[in-house]
């Protein structure tokens, strides 16, 4: 699953592109397995898009090699490399009924009459839109249009499927439903599929792994679990999650990890860093205690909100406003009450702090 | 009150469309005329008007001629400009606003402007053979409905098409085949139209280009009308009515009038 294996089945190695002197993508590598899920998940302009369009053909990247299923296809043009992509706005062929969109590329490919009618039957049956097979693309409702887009790109059996913003023009309830289906569907037939998001939900949702993508750049590349328990930069922190964070400077460094100086008290993180370097200091909001403990750190609690099975507490440490998380109906400190609050050793993640964006 | 406005609306949108289809009817009702002048067949009808036009004099090679100026004009338009629409749309050429403005430009021109200044012009360069003068002259009337249908048509086309057609399999020759004509056939069959219409019934343009063996059915309709004004020229009109009427009736059934006119999606 994991894709470090010798037998990718998707590999893209350093490629980099540039638009004019602007670098769009960076020395960028990604080894995807059979069958896996990755999503590519960043901010607008971070070149999500445009690394997809690389694996396409639909863009020629400056330097890199792309390997897809034994082949390498980086000079290949887009309709050689059998890669199918559902775009952001389905880009369905206004001409043309369901059953005419789902079938455009298995008549490409020659397939003879039957085999075709046999194949847009099945692939229309899999988004379930067998019923609207003779219906014209106008009359769609979104939701729909996005199926027959993925019926159109699934009939051809392709050997990696690209989904640009795909989720993205539906509404949120709609795009919920269709997370779960997707991924179902992508399970069922086997497929190897790469998302582009900006939504961590989605990507958290739908992804064997995430690529968190920076500047061009992909700043980790792990399972969901992973890089929310252990983001390896304070972008991929802040991008996925919610988080807490300080500014502080390293103090003492030992084998155990670092001792970091903050404006509210000291804390104690794995992380080895050099003593004198300024740093952020940071935690998710499930792990916070209002009680002294391995990490003891003093502050204002400014706001509570109630939310049934827990409850947010809002708190001034130090001019840094920090959110802690706390479950169950326990005893909650009163506004303007000062509050000592700390979380586990274990749970404290360190960065460089120019690294914060 | 709102009832009464919509009365007025709609009895306002009923005397409008009366107005531009009264003298329509009312040249088809005179073509029937029972007499030689242009009379309403009340108290009977006759049909011998339109059995008169194919012995008018030198109508069947005005009529040719008319019909050749016009196919191929349109021809020559479909091709120029679609192909200046796509520059322009999708070039991202320096000053395409201006460039779109100028081959626009002849339709804002008085025709007889147009007209003088192109005799002026061929008579200026030794260009004498009237023919090719009135095909050219011709493209020049025609190309700018070309060039704005299709320069609209092209804005609106989404050109991730292409590029989903591209990872389907196609090639880019085949990704314009298979789907930018096609999805554009609404355009080109509106561009054509207008297109061969403008040419068909061009007077003041054509007037100056003709010689005595070379004139277009219009001019030649205005000839009739001078030497003998009979209903065989309502006859005739009613006949071209019919035929538009045809064209966009085949129009209709190919792509749908109202997505050709744009008010419906």
């Amino acid at each position: 699953m994991e894709g470090g294996g010798m037998a990718a089945h998707l590999s893209v190695r350093g490629v980099s592109k540039r638009f004019g002197a602007t670098p769009v993508l960076t020395d960028i590598d990604l080894r995807m397995a059979r069958g896996e899920l990755v999503t590519l998940l960043g901010p607008s302009g971070c070149g999500k898009t445009t690394l997809l369009r690389v694996i396409a053909g639909l863009t020629q990247p400056d330097s890199g090699v792309l390997e897809l299923a034994g082949r390498d296809i980086t000079r290949l043009p887009p309709y050689r490399r059998n890669v199918g992509v559902v775009f952001q706005n389905y880009a369905l062929f206004p001409h043309l009924d369901v059953a005419g969109n789902v079938a455009f590329g298995l008549k490409l490919r020659k397939r003879p009459k039957a085999e075709i009618d046999a194949s847009v039957k099945r692939a229309l049956e899999l988004v379930h839109l067998g019923a609207l097979a003779d219906r014209p693309v106008r009359a769609l409702s979104g939701g729909q249009q996005q199926r027959v887009a993925l019926a159109r790109a699934i009939a051809v059996e392709p050997s990696v499927i690209l989904f640009d913003e795909a989720l993205s023009a539906l509404d949120r309830k709609l795009r919920e439903t269709m997370q779960g289906e997707l991924r179902r569907l992508l399970r069922q037939i086997g497929a190897t599929a790469v998302f582009v998001t900006h939504d961590q939900e989605e990507a958290l949702t739908m992804s064997d792994r995430v690529a968190v993508m920076h500047r061009g750049r992909i700043d980790q590349l792990a399972d969901p679990r992973t890089l929310y328990d252990r983001p390896a930069t304070a972008f991929a922190l802040s991008f996925v999650g919610q988080s807490l964070r300080l500014p502080g400077t390293v103090v003492d460094a030992d084998g155990d990890g670092s001792m970091v100086e903050t404006a509210v008290g000291q804390v104690r993180a794995p992380r080895r860093f050099l003593p004198g370097s300024p740093v952020i200091v940071a935690t998710r909001p499930e792990h916070v205690r209002l009680a002294e403990g391995e990490n003891t750190l003093h502050g204002t609690v400014t706001g509570v909100t109630f939310q049934g099975s827990r409850s947010v507490v809002e708190i001034d440490a130090g001019g840094a406003v920090l959110m802690a998380e706390l479950p169950g109906r326990q005893a909650l400190p009163d506004p303007g009450t000062p509050v000592s609050f700390g979380w586990p050793v274990a749970e404290t993640l360190l960065f460089p702090a120019e690294e914060a964006a | 009150m709102r009832t009464a406005a919509l009365a007025f609306s709609w009895a306002m949108a009923i005397l409008a469309c009366l107005f531009l289809l009264a003298p329509l009817l009312v040249i088809a009702a005179a073509s029937l005329s029972p007499t030689p002048v242009f009379d309403l067949p009340v108290g009977g009808a006759s049909w011998r008007w339109y059995g008169r036009i194919a012995s008018l004099e030198g109508f069947w090679p005005a009529l040719w001629l008319s019909v050749q100026i016009a196919l191929l004009s349109t021809a020559l338009s479909l091709v120029a400009g679609t192909m200046a629409a796509a520059a322009i749309v999708r070039g991202r050429l320096p000053g395409a606003e201006a460039f779109a403005a100028a081959l626009v430009s002849p339709l804002m021109m008085p025709g007889l402007v147009l007209g003088i200044a192109m005799l002026q012009y061929f008579r200026g360069i030794g260009f004498t053979a009237s023919w090719p003068a009135l095909l050219l002259a011709h493209l020049v009337i025609t190309l700018p409905y070309v060039a704005r249908t299709m320069i609209a048509g092209m804005s609106r086309f989404d050109f991730t098409l292409i590029e989903a057609a591209l990872t389907l399999g196609c090639t880019w020759p085949q990704s314009v085949l298979r789907v930018m004509i096609p999805a554009l056939a609404p355009s080109f069959l509106v561009a054509g139209l207008f297109s061969f219409l403008a040419s068909f019934d061009n007077y003041p343009v054509s007037i100056f280009l003709t010689d005595v063996r070379t004139k277009t059915l219009p001019i030649k309709m205005l000839q009739y009308i001078e030497e003998a004004p009979d209903p065989t020229l309502a006859a005739l009109s009613t006949l071209i009515l019919l035929g538009t009427l045809v064209l966009l009736v085949i129009a209709d059934r190919a792509v749908g009038l109202s997505r050709m006119a744009g008010t419906g999606e």
